[in-house]
């Protein structure tokens, strides 16, 4: 096993955590371990807890773990020490237990609930304080939610374990990885290393079309991380911006589709009307009327007049009536064929009650 | 020359000529003649006015004291609780005026004060055209023939002044409801038996006691020690006798349990409980201060005490339904459901803290969801145009145990004053509304933002159900479709709302053929499982959040389709309401489009529902 160990390596960094029990924020040493390639595989850190027994305060030691991406893994007491109820008690087997499935639920009712709340009402409060005339609405936890009698333990060390550090942990994982790591994290199934390498690329200014082209790859496998992915493509250099918005148009599906017109409309770069002929001929592809419309109103603003776009528009005379109505409107407006002129004349004498 | 006064010379006077029998009555009578009456300013009466004077009703609003807010005003200081606290711990608020009442509170009193928050509450009601409001004047009597009431008597306190008010419908949100009374509506006051309506929680036998009124007080830390004597008329707090539950910690905001009760008629032995309830009061601040065991109340002090005590409950006046028990925990399903309750069944002891021995409140159940509260318990089944909205409405005394906190009061206010201005707007009595045209006055309702749990909104009028095509910018959660569903929150586990990601964020809503439109209504969240009530003490919680929504819609926008092109039809900045309106005069369009731009503080907006009307 030694030997194995000798392949990591661990690393200190002084952090400043601002932590809801405590007035000022405390510094702390967050221990990264990595593996022999330098990726962070984990962290820990010395936090305590705190349990004040009338006047007497007493300070326990207690390590905490997290994997690379900030959720919480375990917890460890030193040799010997233990934790304590109200009055005195101690914590029984299953309390230790317990208190490590606490922590490990970050959506836990202690992210909510504030520190004076545990301290006016422990959580051996009686079932009803409250009447229809008093204010306090009483701090009530439900017995699965908390180690009864230990409620201030258990915030104390839910905020440690699910607070301010998991950002912390995921911006040094981020700044710990090599270019090649991050790759890897853009493709991850967890998504939260496309969001950790997506912020960690903004940081380093690398929008190469390599690392596009792996951005691209995940994000049409998972739309839901279409407008992360924007975010970033956004920020790329003018060739690769095009290159990456048209990839994700011609290739993506209703979401990528409508995000990348979004982009087109709200991109400073001046662009070329080849690029949106381009677009513009995909009026009649696309499937839905939310994307024509958007189409359409993407060219009127950056291809106004294109002949190619008119063209395709007048195609969508004869398609559902939305669209074709859509169409007509802005079709109106231009200089057109006579034969183009004609259709859509014939368009208004038909529809001309529903426009 | 000059005009001497002679301030002695009593020869127009009304009050020598009493004096002396030649005129009875001081003429200083006024006659106002309007459509309908409300008696009672409390959050029923607010709700009750505000909702018929919108619905197109005048309204005189008449209070017996000189501000708003009854149980709430900084007179009696009552939290305004309503399904504030369901089995999960968590609220599942009324919406509707009162909503409207609670976020306006938001934005104009931060600092949660009392005497603020009555001036809330006048603002709120001052705001309305229709509305007449009448401050310091009790209504003494109703005049009534053949079971209708053709006026009612007032007499404000202030001008020595009789008012004869002339409606249309009457609306007795007193409380006490002596204008009801004198009308000759049927009423009842103490428990029933278990038997009459299957109440478990109902005592075995019929009997007369009615939970008490309190006086409250609240306190403040001074930072130094602060010795405290009592007064003489304090009465010793007795509390080794008392049952637990009466716990004295936290003291800083009083003690809703120094309550005094009555087993016959609580109404006449006000006064004399007032003076009692002082002395308790005085009494067991007396006991926090010297009794040794409270250390931490060394450095506090007495910062304010109610003179006022709240009531809980009096008279409760028959309908042509009775809620009871069995509703409410059966959650039984009324095809008349106007307003909502889930409180829990709080029913207090008899006798108050003069029975040291039992628990004050039995809180015999919570509730796991809401129940329904029909409209046939808020008219009068004798009087032909009285209806009422709080306390006082058709329910036994262990139902009333959870229908009396004042934000169910409140919406049984909006549900009564719609169906007055409904029964104006037809001519008729509230028992035909109940019976002709209940579905016209539940679509209204729920138009205005008021919830009637499980009964989806379908209104006729709504265009935006028509809609060929509705779609968004982007989403989060929800479905856009579900905007025209009908249910204005999510419910029971169901989801009804459609959620943006990210702002800014559009709704679109269009039409094959050109639509007439001159309004369009979106109800945003609120998250109505939070609480937001005005308390004294307030704290950051899963159940309750001291600030302003973060999900309210800050900023949104509408434009209409005309002729093809999107025209700007305006943008509401700085909302406050969970209802947003836009009015405008009636064009003709093919398609809207709703823009969210901002929200208080959430990344995403979401809304519950999207309506439109010509």
């Amino acid at each position: 096993m030694k030997s194995h160990q000798n392949t990591f390596k661990t690393i200190n960094h002084e952090v400043v955590i601002k932590h809801p029990g405590e007035e000022d924020s405390v510094r702390a040493i967050l221990t990264e371990r990595q593996n022999e390639a330098g990726l962070p595989v984990g962290y820990s850190m010395n936090v305590f807890s705190v349990i004040c027994l009338e006047e007497v305060c007493k300070i326990i030691p207690v390590k905490l773990f997290w994997n690379n991406i900030g959720v919480y893994e375990r917890y460890e007491l030193e040799a010997g020490k233990t934790l304590e109820k109200y009055e005195a008690d101690l914590f029984e087997p299953q309390d230790y237990e317990k208190l490590n499935y606490i922590l490990a639920d970050d959506n836990s009712p202690f992210k909510d609930v504030y520190y004076d709340d545990i301290l006016t009402a422990p959580d051996e409060h009686g079932e009803e304080g409250v009447d229809a005339l008093s204010g306090a609405t009483a701090l009530e936890l439900d017995d699965k939610d908390t180690v009864r009698g230990a409620a201030l333990t258990c915030f104390t060390l839910w905020h440690w374990a699910n607070g301010e550090v998991v950002s912390i942990i995921k911006n040094q994982t981020g700044k710990s990885v090599s270019l090649e790591q991050l790759k890897m994290f853009i493709l991850n199934e967890n998504n939260t290393y496309f969001h950790i390498a997506l912020k960690e690329l903004i940081n380093r200014n690398i929008y190469s079309k390599e690392v596009l082209n792996t951005v691209i790859k995940k994000v049409l496998k998972t739309p839901s991380l279409t407008n992360s992915a924007f975010k970033y493509v956004d920020k790329a250099l003018q060739e690769n911006y095009f290159y990456a918005v048209n990839r994700l148009f011609f290739e993506g599906g209703k979401i990528h589709r409508l995000a990348a017109i979004k982009s087109l409309v709200d991109t400073d770069y001046s662009i070329e009307k080849a690029y949106l002929d381009n677009f513009g001929k995909q009026l009649t592809q696309v499937d839905s009327y939310q994307e024509v419309a958007a189409l359409l109103d993407l060219l009127e603003l950056k291809n106004k007049n294109s002949a190619s776009v008119i063209e395709t528009a007048i195609q969508l005379l004869d398609e559902d009536f939305l669209k074709a109505r859509k169409a007509y409107w802005v079709l109106k407006t231009k200089s057109l064929t006579p034969t183009q002129q004609a259709r859509v004349d014939k368009f208004y004498e038909k529809y001309q009650s529903r426009l | 020359m000059k005009h001497i006064v002679d301030l002695t010379d009593r020869s127009s006077d009304n009050w020598i000529q009493m004096g002396s029998d030649e005129k009875r009555t001081p003429k200083r009578d006024k006659a106002i003649i309007t459509q309908v009456v409300v008696i009672g300013g409390g959050m029923a009466g607010i709700c009750a006015a505000v909702a018929a004077a919108r619905n197109g009703s005048r309204v005189v609003l008449v209070q017996d004291r000189p501000v708003l807010g009854g149980n709430a005003s900084s007179e009696i200081r009552v939290i305004v609780h309503g399904v504030t606290k369901l089995k999960s711990g968590l609220p599942e608020r009324e919406t509707g005026i009162l909503e409207e009442i609670l976020l306006l509170n938001r934005f104009y009193n931060e600092q949660h004060s009392f005497t603020v928050w009555d001036h809330v509450l006048y603002d709120f009601v001052t705001r309305e055209p229709n509305i007449t409001l009448i401050l310091n004047t009790q209504c003494v009597r109703a005049i009534t023939v053949d079971s209708t009431i053709e006026s009612v008597l007032c007499w404000q306190l202030s001008t020595e002044t009789l008012l004869t008010i002339q409606g249309e419908q009457v609306i007795d949100c007193s409380g006490d409801g002596l204008m009801a009374a004198t009308a000759g509506a049927i009423y009842r006051t103490g428990r029933e038996g278990k038997e009459e309506f299957n109440e478990k929680y109902a005592p075995d036998e019929p009997d007369g006691w009615q939970m008490g009124a309190t006086i409250l007080l609240s306190s403040k830390d001074m930072g130094k020690p602060m010795p405290y004597k009592a007064p003489p008329f304090s009465i010793k707090f007795d509390a080794d006798k008392t049952h637990p539950d009466r716990k004295i910690i936290p003291f800083v905001e009083g003690f809703w349990w120094v309550e005094v009760g009555s087993n016959d008629d609580i109404i006449a032995d006000a006064e004399v409980d007032m003076h009692r309830l002082m002395g308790f009061a005085y009494g067991v601040w007396d006991y926090v201060k010297n009794s040794g065991k409270f250390p931490e109340a060394d450095t506090f002090v007495l910062d304010w005490v109610g003179s006022l005590p709240g009531r809980r409950e009096s008279r409760r006046f028959m309908g042509d339904y009775i809620l009871s028990e069995p509703d409410q925990i059966n959650h039984k399903i009324h095809e008349d459901a106007v307003a909502f309750g889930g409180w829990p069944l709080d029913e207090h002891n008899p006798g108050g803290i003069e029975n040291l021995a039992e628990p004050p409140s039995f809180w015999h159940e919570h509730f796991e969801k809401v129940y329904q509260i029909p409209f046939k318990s808020l008219y009068s089944k004798n009087i032909t145009n009285l209806l009422f909205a709080g306390r006082n409405v058709s329910q036994t005394h262990v139902a009333l145990s959870s229908s009396r906190v004042m934000g169910t009061c409140a919406v049984m206010g909006q549900a009564v004053g719609t169906a007055a201005a409904l029964c104006i707007k037809k001519n008729v009595n509230p028992r035909t509304i109940a019976n002709q045209h209940i579905v016209e006055l539940q679509e209204q309702l729920l138009r205005d933002d008021a919830y009637i749990p499980e009964r989806p909104a379908n209104d006729a009028l709504d265009l935006a159900k028509t809609a060929d095509k509705i779609y968004a910018s982007s989403i989060s959660s929800g479905d856009v479709n579900l905007l025209v569903d009908g249910v204005p929150r999510d419910e029971l586990g169901e989801t009804h709302h459609w959620q943006s990601n990210g702002l800014n964020a559009e709704v679109v809503f269009e039409w094959h053929n050109p639509i007439a439109l001159k309004s369009v209504e979106i109800k945003c969240d609120t998250n109505v499982k939070k609480n937001i009530m005005m308390l004294k003490n307030t704290r950051e919680n899963q159940a309750y959040t001291t600030i302003i929504p973060p999900e309210l819609l800050k900023s949104v926008s509408l434009e209409l389709k005309i002729d093809g092109e999107w025209v700007d039809y305006g943008t509401q900045d700085n909302n406050q309401k969970r209802l947003i309106k836009f009015n405008f005069e009636q064009v003709e369009i093919t398609a809207f489009r709703i823009t969210c731009h901002e929200t208080y503080g959430a990344k995403n907006v979401k809304l519950f529902e999207v309506r439109c009307y010509n």
